[in-house]
């Protein structure tokens, strides 16, 4: 137990230092953010110091974890790009989340200015996908840790990463909740949901029943759908990403090269 | 040379009707509403020299009273976003189980990649690539940018969604958020749909021409895709817009002859709002309407759902008491009887026929005998 205080103070040390370093620099998205994980440490510090407390932080433990956190925990498990909306159900049907959509909007913007201001500073960043122009793409969210060929998106690409989106629920879904799916009422009523929203847009997926989709038989389907694109896909990415590795440098390596019309925007100003 | 001579004093005399208020440019939406009612001339006049009738219409005394609300853009965003998540994942079941997409066409262009101010080369670009290397080009084309000649001036076009290649052949795709509830929706919605699909249709086409292709390339059939039943479960059926798009070809060459209109209106006639410096109409709103009288419009009480200046034009047909108030199939049944108190005076026999009228004034004779029967 002391070893864990012993952990916390030296978060919250560096927590300090670093929204003092933040403020310095003027970076107030990133100061907001150290801020809160600094609240969150405090906090836990506080209940592990009076003891006894242990269970009512567990409960409270998913509203605790940052919007980022929670965005990067819903994309390793979807381990392809996604737009924020299918991010936020992952979130809602796996981790009880607690994300909205409009809380995603600044979230790039803010990850680029922290990089910008120090780079690697943090074990991972969420990104924007990289389009054929290798500018950002709209609503397409990745992770820094990723290899460039995940993080591009050619033509055919949306499609493959819905598949292997659908592909990471089922087998979530199949992991966790085997059997009988109706059992847990209060989340797996959402995961099934979710299952069922991507299994209907997969051909062969679903057996035209009305109950949920067997997580077998959903993943089989997207697995075939996705042979016949794959050969293609893998081509136009390595393409892409080859391109990108030779032309870019490290930030818009991850937060895309600016269109022209936003460096048009920037003159201006 | 004449011909250019010509159409330079149309466009000039175009402009001195708009005076100096600020060019409406066009959306599908107007132009779509001016196949609504090919025979108004009023209306044909403000369009062609981009008139903002909205405008007008307010500082007359008229409001309109259309204008999406908030609540119906947002409903509408929603579900256009719900249907283009993920890729087009709804849309490729739709397709694939409307018009048999093969599973390997599955390719998504975002033409909106490139940045605002070169959407629309960047459109023509990907159309002529997919026109002309045919197979393997793209499928799905997000956001493109298309134009259209109005009348001497270039109007930017959305389509609402995505023009798509199956088996060679473009398709525009609508998506539009009244429910479809157990195979019906509502005709009027449709019907305006299908109008406004049709516009793109003929941009689309267009623009295949310029760029060399065969423009029958693009189908008549548009894809609407509508919430089904009480969900939000999108299906999507194929409308044929053949017919809007006739109509709307010809209210379009006629705006490009206004000239014949213009000639028989007088020199200083204007429609200026004459704005101030903050964009508020001056004008006196008497002379505004003055001059709006002078020109002749045709009311139909389907005006109402697609024309803003559609209460201006009621109350002047309710005070000259036409005919026209009574709808479109009375007003062909009246046939050269202008006004409600005419035809009830050729009725009851107080007038009498004029040449010509002695046909309608007998049928309207035995019709009111037939009404004084039925009542004693």
């Amino acid at each position: 137990m002391s070893d864990r205080l012993d952990d916390l103070e030296r978060r919250i040390d560096e927590l300090r230092a670093g929204v003092r370093k933040a403020m310095r620099v003027r970076d107030g998205a990133t100061a907001r953010v150290l801020r809160a994980e600094l609240r969150s440490a405090e906090r836990a510090w506080d209940a592990l110091v009076s003891g006894e407390r242990q269970p009512g932080p567990a409960a409270d433990q998913p509203r605790l974890v940052t919007v980022r956190e929670q965005v990067h925990q819903g994309l390793r498990l979807l381990g392809a790009t996604a737009q924020p909306r299918l991010v936020v159900a992952v979130g809602d049907a796996f981790f009880g989340g607690t994300v909205r959509s409009g809380q995603l909007t600044s979230l790039r913007r803010d990850e680029e200015r922290s990089f910008r201001s120090s780079p690697f500073g943090r074990p991972y960043y969420l990104c924007a996908a990289l389009t054929d122009r290798l500018s950002p793409a709209r609503g397409l969210l990745t992770l820094s840790t990723w290899p460039l060929e995940r993080r591009v998106v050619g033509p055919l690409s949306p499609r493959v990463d819905f598949l292997t989106c659908a592909i990471a629920v089922a087998e979530h879904c199949g992991e966790h909740f085997p059997e009988e799916p109706q059992e847990d009422e209060a989340d797996d009523g959402r995961a099934t949901r979710l299952l069922v929203r991507m299994a209907r847009n997969i051909p062969g997926a679903t057996d035209g029943a009305l109950g949920p989709p067997d997580p077998v038989r959903v993943v089989e389907a997207a697995r075939a759908e996705l042979r016949v694109h794959a050969d293609r896909d893998t081509r136009d990415r390595a393409e892409l990403a080859e391109r990108a590795a030779a032309q870019l440098g490290e930030v818009s390596r991850l937060f895309g090269a600016a269109t022209l019309s936003t460096i048009k925007k920037e003159n201006a100003k | 040379m004449s011909g250019l001579k010509r159409e330079g004093d149309h466009v000039h005399r175009l402009e001195a009707l708009r005076g100096a208020t600020p060019q409406q440019p066009h959306d599908a939406r107007a132009i779509a509403a001016l196949a609504a009612n090919p025979g108004c001339t009023r209306r044909a006049l403000m369009d062609g020299a981009g008139i903002d009738k909205d405008a007008a219409a307010r500082h007359l005394g008229f409001p309109a009273p259309f204008g999406q609300s908030p609540f119906a853009i947002t409903r509408g965003n929603v579900f256009e976003a719900l249907v283009k998540a993920d890729g087009c994942a709804e849309l490729l079941r739709m397709l694939r189980e409307l018009l048999g997409l093969p599973v390997a066409e599955v390719s998504y262009h975002d033409v909106e990649n490139v940045g605002a101010h070169l959407r629309h080369a960047h459109t023509r670009a990907l159309i002529d690539r997919a026109a002309s290397e045919g197979r393997d080009a793209g499928t799905l084309y997000d956001h493109p940018l298309l134009s259209m000649e109005i009348a001497g001036h270039t109007a930017y076009l959305e389509p609402d969604v995505v023009a798509f290649q199956l088996g060679g052949r473009f398709h525009i795709v609508e998506i539009k958020s009244f429910a479809v509830i157990d195979g019906q929706a509502d005709p009027s919605a449709v019907a305006a749909a299908a109008r406004q699909a049709a516009v793109y249709v003929l941009a689309l086409r267009t623009l295949l021409e310029e760029l060399g292709h065969d423009p029958a390339k693009v189908s008549h059939d548009v894809v609407l895709v509508c919430p089904e039943n009480f969900a939000n479960r999108p299906v999507a059926t194929l409308v044929d817009v053949r017919r809007q798009l006739a109509v709307l070809r010809r209210q379009l060459t006629r705006m490009t002859t206004l000239d014949r209109l213009l000639e028989g209106l007088p020199d200083d006639l204007s429609f200026d709002l004459r704005p101030d410096d903050d964009g508020r109409p001056t004008r006196p709103v008497a002379e505004l309407a003055d001059a709006l009288h002078r020109t002749t419009a045709r009311y139909a009480p389907d005006c109402l759902s697609a024309c803003d200046l559609c209460f201006f034009c009621r109350d002047e047909a309710r005070q000259e008491g036409a005919s026209d108030l009574l709808g479109r199939q009375v007003r062909d049944e009246l046939g050269g009887v202008a006004s409600v108190a005419e035809a009830l005076g050729l009725a009851d026999g107080t007038r009498d026929p004029a040449e010509g009228q002695e046909e309608i004034a007998r049928l309207l004779r035995n019709a009111e005998r037939l009404r004084r029967e039925c009542l004693t």
